[in-house]
């Protein structure tokens, strides 16, 4: 029988996939914003019976994952004015069969940690990690520094839901700081990559490679 | 009142967007010299904070908090006398993010909860970064965005070697607050498994913001292309808030009875960090990248001393405090030699003993003082971790240390000796104000009346956040 929470994991899964073989910037974008959401509401259904805060939580969670977050990209996306990524260093066939690959791999670790003893979700951990190193991939294999902001977003997405396993130490407030974190920290790159739009024309990273010893 | 010290910065950073030039520079001294009076009574009366499971006075915390307030005071003073000489540009914002900056790494000082700690750090990066980008040459934000990514990716493995953390108090039974304080008081089991890979996504997250060895890449670009005091700041500040990180989780895994596997990496990564930085001196055109370099080989220095505990902890810690004081005298010296000479090359710098006397004495003084020369603190502590890893038996290790460090001195010397006494037929035009010298003498003497006297309170608490770690004589 498949729980809602289960189908929810299974979709975080599916825009990895995606996020790992599509060139085109928009797209992209589009599929973090779908991933955003979907991880804010794994916290909805995750628990037996959601309490009020949990709900309000989530739908603030909900409105800066799924929403500021992805805006802030998609606005540097626009002022950039670059439409896909050219020439990864990786390409989109392999990556996706690496994203394949990073799944058993994460099924296989999830296997052997078993975190059945603290009560989570036996996809939890698997999907998590999956995510966390396909952002870790798209950071490392991606020449347009925009790309590997959204890296860094699929990065986080998947320490959340590592996260989301550890029910009893939770604290909103500390929450809430580390997402004030993530999202200062991707409004500033926005900032920093439209500055470099300006003086260098490109934000190909190839271009930046002056500082070196 | 534990939470002013982080609270009013952060409020005064945001208030000086209104405030006009003259006004802002004034507001920055005022909010440093508060500072400074917060952390001293802080340092005396040890009050109870408001958010107790969040924020605690821990000794080295404390120590690391009066580095901060200190340094920034004096790196104040040069900074409003730097814009005096230099044309910088940006001067609004930079006030605000050099306040906000201080108030994120007092938040760091002073947090207990693992997740607080991270939250602080990650804040000092957003902080520091448009710092660094204030000069807007293509290299500074290359620059920056090479700080930023590098150092968001990498804490973001801290975070998660943090849960891994919380993850081990599950799974061991374990139920107490998250807060480096009580895991450390432990009784019950962690569970090593999972402490032990919290561990170390916690050394790669904190380490690469701390500049240890192989993620050290982001550290010698950001250096360099920020403007001096930054660097002082960045250098001399900013890497122990990093380094707290590491010592706090080193001492849950003490608390664990996992001692053994926490030193090995600590050392492995120490000396790593040492053999790089000596490699990247030795062939180095560019004198703040030098600096930078000499940065990540102290940070090894630390951890390696930090890894071999007893003794080499209490030197650990001594080196930290003369590393901040005797790194930030460098920095701001090298920002008189780059407004006399207008370039960062050491080719195209030289006889500054007759051009720049002043500035030479602090800059020749500080060499002295990173190389371990006895008027200066550093002797002492590179003595005790020398001490304390053949008291331990880590012969091998201590023999690869002493090496590297006498390439290290020999590679700096060489660097050191061209800026200073080479001819050269450059035309100098800069007037040395005694503003911009002062407060490098300062920190050198206070590093040299260090190396002979330790005063009682400072002592004592070197020793109380050490004792866990087998610190002591």
């Amino acid at each position: 029988m498949m729980h809602t929470a289960d189908m929810i994991l299974a979709l975080v899964l599916v825009s990895v996939l995606f996020c790992l073989c599509s060139s085109r910037m928009l797209i992209l974008v589009k599929w973090i914003v779908f991933q955003g959401i979907a991880i804010s509401l794994v916290q909805v259904f995750f628990h037996q019976q959601a309490g009020v805060e949990n709900i309000v939580f989530a739908m603030i969670m909900l409105s800066i994952r799924g929403i500021l977050i992805p805006l802030f990209i998609y606005i540097a996306v626009k002022k950039i004015a670059i439409k896909r990524e050219i020439e990864p260093i990786v390409g989109y066939h392999a990556s996706l069969f690496a994203g394949l690959l990073m799944m058993v791999f994460a099924a296989f670790i999830g296997k052997k940690f078993n975190l059945h003893s603290i009560g989570s979700n036996p996809f939890l951990i698997p999907t998590a990690i999956t995510t966390l190193m396909a952002g870790m991939f798209l950071v490392m294999t991606r020449r347009k520094a925009i790309t590997m902001v959204i890296g860094y977003i699929m990065m986080e997405n998947g320490i959340y839901l590592v996260g989301m396993s550890l029910t009893k130490h939770t604290h909103y407030i500390v929450e809430f700081g580390i997402l004030l974190d993530v999202l200062v920290g991707v409004m500033l790159m926005g900032i920093i990559l439209n500055n470099i739009n300006k003086t260098f024309d490109d934000i190909d990273t190839t271009l930046l490679r002056s500082l070196k010893d | 009142m534990v939470e002013a010290l982080f609270v009013v910065p952060f409020l005064s950073g945001i208030l000086s967007l209104y405030f006009n030039e003259n006004h802002r520079k004034i507001l920055l001294m005022v909010i440093s010299i508060i500072h400074l009076f917060l952390s001293l009574m802080l340092w005396f009366t040890h009050p109870q904070p408001w958010f107790e499971s969040y924020f605690k006075l821990s000794p080295e915390g404390l120590l690391v908090l009066l580095i901060t307030s200190f340094l920034f005071l004096l790196i104040t003073v040069y900074t409003v006398n730097y814009f005096k000489a230099s044309d910088m540009q940006g001067k609004r914002l930079f006030i605000c993010f050099m306040l906000l900056f201080l108030s994120t790494m007092s938040m760091a000082a002073l947090a207990d909860h693992l997740m607080v700690l991270w939250i602080a750090i990650e804040a000092t990066t957003l902080a520091s970064a448009p710092l660094i980008i204030v000069q807007r040459s293509k290299k500074s934000l290359e620059a920056t965005l090479k700080y930023i990514m590098i150092c968001s990716v990498g804490i973001a493995l801290a975070l998660l070697g943090s849960l891994f953390i919380i993850i081990s108090m599950e799974t061991g039974g374990v139920d107490v607050n998250i807060s480096f304080s009580e895991l450390t008081r432990l009784d019950a089991q962690l569970d090593p498994k999972w402490l032990k890979a919290g561990f170390i996504f916690i050394l790669v997250g904190y380490g690469t913001k701390m500049g240890l060895a192989p993620m050290h890449t982001w550290l010698p670009d950001a250096h360099s292309e920020s403007p001096s005091p930054v660097s002082a700041l960045l250098s001399g500040v900013l890497l122990n808030c990093a380094y707290l990180g590491i010592f706090k989780t080193n001492r849950i895994l003490y608390a664990a009875g996992l001692e053994t596997f926490s030193s090995t990496i600590l050392i492995v990564f120490g000396l790593i960090s040492i053999i790089v930085a000596s490699i990247f001196i030795l062939r180095q055109s560019d004198y703040k990248r030098l600096l930078a370099y000499s940065s990540i080989e102290n940070m090894g220095i630390i951890a390696f001393g930090t890894g071999i505990g007893g003794l080499a902890a209490f030197g650990a810690i001594l080196h930290l405090i003369h590393h901040s004081l005797i790194k930030s005298a460098l920095f701001l010296s090298s920002g008189n030699i780059f407004l006399a000479y207008h370039s960062k090359q050491i080719k195209q710098t030289g006889n500054m003993i007759q051009l720049l006397p002043k500035t030479f004495v602090s800059f020749f003084g500080g060499f002295a003082g990173i190389s371990g020369f006895p008027p200066f603190g550093m002797f002492i502590s590179e003595f005790c971790i020398i001490m304390g890893a053949f008291q331990k038996g880590y012969y091998i290790s201590v023999g690869i240390f002493m090496v590297v460090l006498a390439i290290l001195i020999v590679g700096l010397a060489r660097h050191v000796i061209h800026i200073g006494f080479s001819p050269t037929n450059q035309d100098i035009s800069f007037k040395e104000r005694y503003a911009l010298v002062i407060p490098q003498y300062i920190m050198l003497l206070i590093s040299a009346i260090l190396c002979f006297w330790i005063p009682d309170t400072l002592h004592r608490t070197i020793l109380a956040a050490i004792s866990t770690i087998g610190g002591g004589f």
